[in-house]
């Protein structure tokens, strides 16, 4: 995939301003846009993959219903079988290293199912500690906890990806989370200003534009809240709907470990791939419980 | 200081000049704002608005204090300042009595003693400090029309004989007690509005006000909005009151049944408590009728209930004390505790309210 | 001293173990010492890889942490700060972010990749409840650096969990505690203070019982033992409007940088939790817009959020509970609606189950959900076992 990269260089620059025709397209869609599995089967089979290159991936559902868990995991399993860069930026203090460690832990394949406990840091580092290790050093999170922070940090992003793509013909940075970007966004739209909405169009600009010239996957997480009469709905009103390329619902039945994911939006997926059940039930918060 | 006056707050001229302009007159006006609409508010970029709500902040965030210093300060003003009710047994288990600075609500089935109890207090504020009153006068705010001097009198005779002996004093005592009796919650409101200058005024030592849910008359705790609106504000009210005036309010609610059962469980323990909803076979089953956000703000709740042949005061919510029941009787000299031996109560029994229907008829 | 000998053995030839053994013999110290930058040895020549190498060669001890990862293992990303070096608007904007911080060069808030974050985790310590198994459920007790909300029914022990975490801060380092101070803002007026001298006397006879030894200690020690010192280093503010509330918490951040003590010693006293009790009492009294007040709300969150990172704290809010309709039935839920309920890193919610009083821990990103049973007696929180006698509060 390095060296894939590495041919590709002359045609990612100066994207702006210029014109693409089909072919052109359909070349980066296959050479470069790929997907990123979450390592949730489910997940990965309704998303026809995974969470894809290019793209702003929306997941939504009420509070501890596992969005949290949903990146955790993606990140985790990103970095472990890709050996990607994950950029997560937190706004609730709630990225737990400790859970990562434990979810690559538990990926079939990688470790085995050694249980992951406060040995970790003993005086004999296991070769799979190693590996952990070197997992671990590719996620990068970064508090964010308002929207200027958030603009800065993206546009320190967008310079640093510009420079890597010169020196070294492209980053390594496959996934970008932001968990979560309503609560970010909740304190400055509604209101009568038109301020508000403005910075929200132009963060989601800027995700989409890294999205596609850097081929990152960006993940999103958004709240559900009350619509009325008893229903629920994501948060952010009409002009955030139309943002996301794919959005995703999470629920989980009270005291259960299992996670339901449905698909709300999807641009790329067409009617057969739907004709798959729509509801998948995942098992991934099943590891919490010991 | 919610309302402190932006021009009072020593601002770098240029913010005070900015803020004036835009009508941002008080801290609240100022706080009320998220960061970006006050951005707009004030035309501004980040920096300016940030500084701008730092410095607000910084005058308008209300003094520190260690909890040593309240301590201090506490004994200081002298042995923590209660209100002893006189029933031994409840004054120990409240720590002495009645709290200063606090909310107090009494809440039970109507007929059991509530205003009986409140007149007993309200008496107690009115004695000389020497029998063990607070030698103020008490601001009793009658709702239901159900003081009556001559009973207060009585049961100050008849617990404390001695006392009224004197020539003159049942008078001077009854004098001492302010009733007002407000209509409907307009009244009701604009009494409790006078009421700080009354409370200068006058010197008074207690409130009591009785009843609290008969102004209300919210039948459902579920009607929110609009009608909860006079509730909260009574709330905070009450509550600055009892703080700032250092004075002990009481504050009586009556019950209602409860309509629903399922109501009073989190989502999680329905799961768990399947088929078993039914919280123990009361005799009836009752809840405050001032709902749960009411329950909330109350530091001291007492309940009075029936149940297996006597009427108790329990102790269902306080900082200090353990939940404890005392069985009591109402006599001709006011509520009287049969035993100063308060029983343990645990569980789902704290917060119930247990009324035996013929029980109460019967007495 | 101690970043220059971490440095020496992260550039050293040796391999991981070395470093995760300091790591290990390091807990004492403040996690900010341990990821101090040294930024005076950014360009040691030791490094494996030239400086022009990717992004650039500017790291912290803690990325550029080993070399334990073989040559084949990517070379780890920097903070994009430094990584945005070329640019000169990326500078000011670097610049601005450390201003903006007030901290210099020990930004807490900057980025950190998922491995030192664990190590830093793990190094530590949690603010116990009092309870065992109210300590199980939550993984060690309080965390620092989360926002915690607490609610539950009237009456339950909210006020005096919170009571007794503001205790528990303070219990000193040689006991196993945190040596902490205690920020706590009332807001319903609940804080009762002779009940915090009896909450801090019994965790003193508790303490006195773990070690026995200790009163053959320097009078320094027992004098830290003393209940009028565990009250002194609770600060309290008393809030009578959601203005103020939301004042005090934007002044927090200068409080805070101002009780913060310079000195590194290990005794090093600074707030290490803030307790606001409750964060619905106002909001929910005289907010009319509700529209505003969710947006409100969201912004003070996220300044807990902040504040709880920045500083290395934990946040506490008690949350009240309110009555809604889901499902078909009236259930209770705790206040301030949908989108508050979102903006806590962890939710425990304390409730009646029979005649026990349990905790249960509705959300946290790193631990299952689970309930355990708790006790209030005369001293405060505890388990339930050790409590068949209620000890009646005179």
């Amino acid at each position: 995939m390095e060296e894939r990269m590495n041919q590709d260089q002359p045609s990612t620059e100066g994207r702006c301003g210029r014109f693409w025709n089909g072919m052109d397209l359909l070349k980066d869609v296959t050479e470069n846009k790929h997907f990123l599995p979450t390592g949730l089967e489910g997940v990965d089979t309704l998303l026809g993959g995974g969470l894809r290159q290019g793209q702003l991936t929306e997941v939504t559902g009420p509070s501890s219903s596992g969005k949290t868990q949903f990146c955790l995991h993606s990140a985790s399993h990103v970095a472990a079988k890709h050996m990607g860069v994950v950029m997560y930026l937190d706004t609730s203090n709630s990225f737990s290293p400790g859970r990562i460690a434990t979810i690559i832990d538990g990926t079939p394949g990688l470790f085995g199912q050694r249980a992951y406990g406060v040995q970790l840091l003993g005086f004999d580092l296991q070769p799979k500690d190693v590996r952990l290790k070197s997992i671990m050093r590719n996620i990068i999170c970064e508090s964010v906890f308002d929207i200027f922070a958030l603009s800065e940090v993206l546009h320190q992003l967008e310079v640093s990806l510009l420079n890597d793509k010169e020196k070294n013909g492209g980053s390594r940075i496959r996934l970008l989370i932001i968990d979560s970007i309503s609560s970010l966004l909740a304190p400055i739209i509604g209101g009568k200003y038109p301020q508000g909405r403005a910075m929200m169009i132009s963060v989601a600009m800027t995700l989409k534009k890294l999205a596609d010239e850097h081929n990152l996957s960006v993940l999103v997480t958004n709240h559900m809240v009350s619509a009325g009469n008893g229903a629920v709905k994501p948060a952010l009103g009409e002009s955030w709907k139309a943002v996301p390329h794919v959005r995703l619902v999470i629920s989980r039945e009270r005291g259960s470990n299992m996670c339901t994911a449905t698909v709300l939006k999807h641009t790329l997926l067409y009617a057969a791939v739907f004709s798959f059940p729509p509801r998948w039930f995942l098992m991934y918060a099943g590891q919490q419980q010991q | 200081m919610a309302n402190m006056p932006v021009s009072e707050m020593r601002l770098p001229p240029h913010l005070a000049h900015l803020l004036a302009a835009r009508r941002l007159d008080t801290a609240k006006d100022v706080l009320s704002l998220p960061e970006v609409e006050l951005m707009a508010v004030l035309d501004a970029g980040l920096p300016t608005a940030r500084a701008a709500v730092a410095h607000v902040s910084e005058a308008a965030c209300p003094p520190c204090q260690t909890a040593l210093a309240l301590l201090e300060e506490r004994v200081r003003l002298g042995g923590g300042g209660r209100l002893a009710t006189t029933l031994c047994g409840l004054d120990e288990a409240l720590g002495g009595g009645i709290p200063v600075g606090k909310l107090t609500e009494v809440v039970g089935p109507s007929g059991i003693g509530k205003t009986q109890f409140c007149l007993k207090l309200a008496l107690l504020g009115a004695l000389p400090e020497y029998y063990g009153g607070l030698d103020g006068r008490v601001l009793y705010i009658d709702t239901e029309s159900k003081f009556s001097s001559r009973r207060m009198i009585e049961i100050g005779q008849k617990s404390f004989p001695q006392v009224f002996r004197q020539e003159g004093l049942a008078q001077k005592m009854a004098g001492r007690i302010l009733v007002t009796r407000p209509t409907s919650l307009t009244d009701f409101t604009k009494s409790l509005e006078q009421m700080k200058v009354t409370l200068l005024q006058h010197d008074v030592k207690l409130l009591i006000v009785d009843s609290m849910a008969a102004l209300m008359s919210l039948e459902n705790e579920r009607a929110t909005g609009f009608r909860q609106h006079p509730l909260r504000w009574t709330l905070s009210f009450l509550k600055s009151i009892a703080e700032f005036s250092r004075i002990p309010v009481v504050v009586t609610n009556q019950v209602r049944s409860q309509s629903n059962v399922d109501g009073y469980h989190f989502s999680f323990e329905v799961d768990k408590k399947d088929g078993n909803n039914c919280t123990g076979g009361f005799d009836s089953h009752l809840v405050a009728a001032l709902g749960i956000q009411w329950a909330h703000a109350v530091t001291v709740r007492l309940v009075f209930e029936s149940h297996s042949g006597h009427r108790f005061i329990k102790v269902a919510k306080s900082p200090m004390s353990p939940a404890v029941a005392f069985p009591f009787v109402v006599e001709t000299s006011g509520v009287t505790l049969l035993s100063d031996e308060g029983i343990d109560v645990t569980g789902p029994e704290i917060t119930s309210i247990r009324c035996q229907g013929k029980n109460v008829l019967a007495q | 001293m101690v970043v220059m000998v971490l440095f020496a053995i992260s550039a050293g030839p040796t391999g991981s173990s070395d470093l995760i053994f300091l790591l290990r013999t390091a807990p004492a110290l403040p996690p900010r010492l341990l990821i101090r930058r040294p930024v005076s040895r950014r360009s040691s020549a030791d490094r494996p890889r030239p400086a022009s190498h990717r992004s650039s060669s500017a790291g912290s001890a803690r990325s550029s942490g080993s070399c334990c990862s073989s040559s084949s293992a990517p070379p780890p990303p920097r903070r994009r700060r430094f990584l945005a070096g070329g640019s000169d608007a990326g500078r000011a904007v670097a610049t601005r972010r450390v201003l903006d911080m007030g901290a210099g060069e020990n930004n807490p808030l900057g980025a950190q990749n998922a491995w030192d974050m664990l190590s830093e985790e793990q190094s530590q310590k949690h603010i116990t409840t009092g309870s065992g198994d109210l300590n199980g459920i939550l993984g060690g007790g309080i965390h620092c650096k989360e926002v915690t909300e607490i609610g539950g029914v009237p009456g339950v022990g909210k006020t005096q969990l919170g009571i007794q975490l503001a205790i528990n801060v303070q219990i000193p380092v040689e006991y196993g505690g945190l040596g902490g101070k205690a920020v706590y803002i009332d807001t319903e007026g609940s804080f009762m203070v002779e009940r915090v001298y009896q909450i801090a006397e019994g965790c003193i006879s508790d303490i006195l019982e773990h070690f026995p030894h200790s009163h053959e200690k320097s009078s320094s020690g027992n004098k830290q033992l003393q209940p009028e010192h565990f009250l002194a280093d609770i600060y309290y503010f008393r809030i009578c409007s959601y203005a103020e509330q939301i004042a005090a918490i934007n002044y927090l951040e200068k409080f805070l940088g101002e009780h913060k003590d310079v000195e590194l010693c290990i005794y090093t006293s600074q707030v290490r939790i803030v307790i606001i009790d409750s964060v619905t009492f106002h909001f929910r009294q005289d907010f009319d817009d509700l529209a505003l007040r969710t947006r409100v709300l969201s912004e003070l969150s996220l300044k807990l959020m902040k504040i709880a990172k920045a500083y290395n704290l934990a946040v506490v809010l008690l949350n009240q509970v309110t009555t809604k309709f889901t499902e078909g039935s009236f259930q209770l839920t705790l206040a301030l609606g949908d989108s508050w309920s979102h903006s806590c890193t962890n939710r425990v919610i304390l409730y009646w189950n029979g005649t026990e009083r349990y905790a249960y821990l509705d959300k946290s990103p790193s631990l299952p959900v689970a309930s355990a049973p708790y006790a209030v007696t005369g001293k405060g929180v505890r388990d339930v076992s050790s409590n068949h006698k209620r000890v009646r509060v005179t």
